[in-house]
């Protein structure tokens, strides 16, 4: 595994142990909360930001935070790399930060949310960083929104195909 | 003794407040966005409201990875703009309501609702933008505000129903409180929008739209769509409405409709936006 964050985690964080089988509540459709996690990946193109992604993803998103403060932005500015050896990131992490591959950041447990922090600080809006992820060029993509947006006929369920 | 006299829910998007701060609402862009807050403007400017209890998500501002509170309520004197990467917004500070904060904060607890309690905070676009959107550019706010803050991020987030139920204790803590205030709750975010991945840009006009029908009148029935539901219909940052349930559970039984407003797009997101006062 090429990932090897700064937390000790263990690698197979994706598989709930099975032990929870009440229901999680008085309402939704699941059963019990493995059911549940695995409807969660169960949306084309869709990186639900489970408790599995933030354990995964923790430093990674508390370096994104870190650029919230303009000091930090500053030395990220200068020196991109020297910046990331502070943290204790995976090489992949930190390669796909100086990408700016966002695909591979929400892989790696990253958040939107957090992740502004970097597309931001590069004086990207929401809509230019999140077109990025779709295979569309900015101007595509806003075309697309003003439109109307994407529809959901056939991307919400990869093994029910609707 | 305080009432919940009126509910507001309306998106929160980022670009909203960029379009006050740089006086563009009237571009063509914007202008069919603002245009559907003009009633709510003049509307609150009669209401007079003296506290908005204003349920709105942080964005990875005030909280980072470390510490997720489901639900946090702010008990603190002021809070200021975030600096969410682009430098704070220019808007004014936020006064809060620390006595009546206190008072909900308590009362929900004993209530059986374990609340966090936040005394200091920055507020970012989710807590600021729907204030520009319902007072514009005052020097100061004319609200005095009670941040509560729901995690929508980390999964699992709260179900529709326990957002519904907490909006129902908050209305028995609220009136529970001896001085006689004008007390709004809004709740804020959403309508559909996925901000990550391939599938990003997705909107479900049909769906948000049959969700706005459901907040009118007695019908329950959003209160028990499952997360799964809010994720394959109206995107992964969709689940926000959720938020929109606590304001909906705190007007009671059954509301009445004031104004409605609905706008595709606003950046990646549908603008939704409705008043309801109760029925009582």
């Amino acid at each position: 595994m090429s990932d090897k964050g700064a937390s000790d985690t263990p690698e197979d964080l994706g598989e709930p142990k099975g032990e929870a089988t009440g229901a999680i509540g008085p309402v939704g459709n699941q059963g019990d909360i493995a059911e549940y996690l695995e409807e969660l990946e169960d949306i084309p193109g869709t990186r639900v930001y489970t408790a599995a992604r933030a354990r995964k993803g923790y430093w990674l998103n508390q370096f994104a935070m870190s650029l919230m403060k303009e000091e930090n932005r500053t030395r990220w500015r200068a020196d991109e790399k020297a910046y990331l050896d502070e943290w204790q990131l995976s090489d992949a992490v930190k390669q796909a930060l100086l990408d700016r591959d966002y695909n591979r950041l929400l892989d790696l447990g990253g958040n939107i949310y957090f992740l502004a922090k970097v597309f931001s600080t590069d004086g990207l809006s929401f809509l230019q960083a999140v077109s990025t992820m779709t295979g569309m060029s900015v101007v595509e993509y806003k075309a697309m929104m003003d439109a109307g947006g994407r529809s959901p006929e056939g991307v919400r369920s990869i093994k029910g195909g609707y | 003794m305080a009432r919940i006299t009126a509910g507001v829910g309306s998106s929160h998007i980022p670009l909203l407040g960029v379009a006050v701060d740089q006086g563009k609402t009237t571009d063509d862009y914007f202008t069919p966005i603002f245009s559907g807050y003009e009633w709510t403007k003049e509307w609150i400017k009669g209401e007079k409201p003296d506290v908005i209890i204003l349920v709105y998500n942080d964005h990875a501002s005030a909280f980072d990875a470390n510490i997720i509170p489901t639900f946090a309520i702010g008990t603190g004197e002021r809070y200021k703009p975030a600096d969410e990467g682009w430098g704070p917004r220019e808007v004014p500070d936020v006064i809060g309501e620390p006595d009546l904060g206190w008072h909900i904060a308590q009362s929900l607890i004993l209530d059986e609702f374990d609340m966090t309690i936040i005394n200091e905070m920055d507020v970012d676009h989710g807590l600021t933008v729907p204030l520009s959107m319902m007072f514009g550019q005052p020097e100061a706010w004319p609200v005095k505000v009670i941040p509560l803050a729901v995690n929508v991020v980390t999964y699992p987030v709260p179900t529709g129903n326990r957002c519904w139920l907490l909006g129902e204790a908050i209305r028995r803590a609220v009136e529970s409180y001896p001085e006689d205030l004008n007390v709004q709750i809004w709740g804020t975010g959403g309508m559909s929008h996925q901000l990550q991945g391939p599938r990003a840009g997705l909107i479900n006009a049909d769906w948000d739209n049959t969700f706005m029908d459901g907040l009118v009148g007695t019908s329950d029935k959003n209160r028990t769509i499952p997360h799964i539901e809010y994720l394959r219909e109206t995107g992964s940052e969709g689940i926000e409405m959720v938020m929109w349930l606590i304001m909906r559970g705190a007007l009671g039984a059954e509301t009445r409709l004031l104004h409605r407003h609905y706008h595709v797009p606003c950046s990646n997101t549908a603008v939704g936006h409705i008043v309801l006062e109760p029925v009582t």
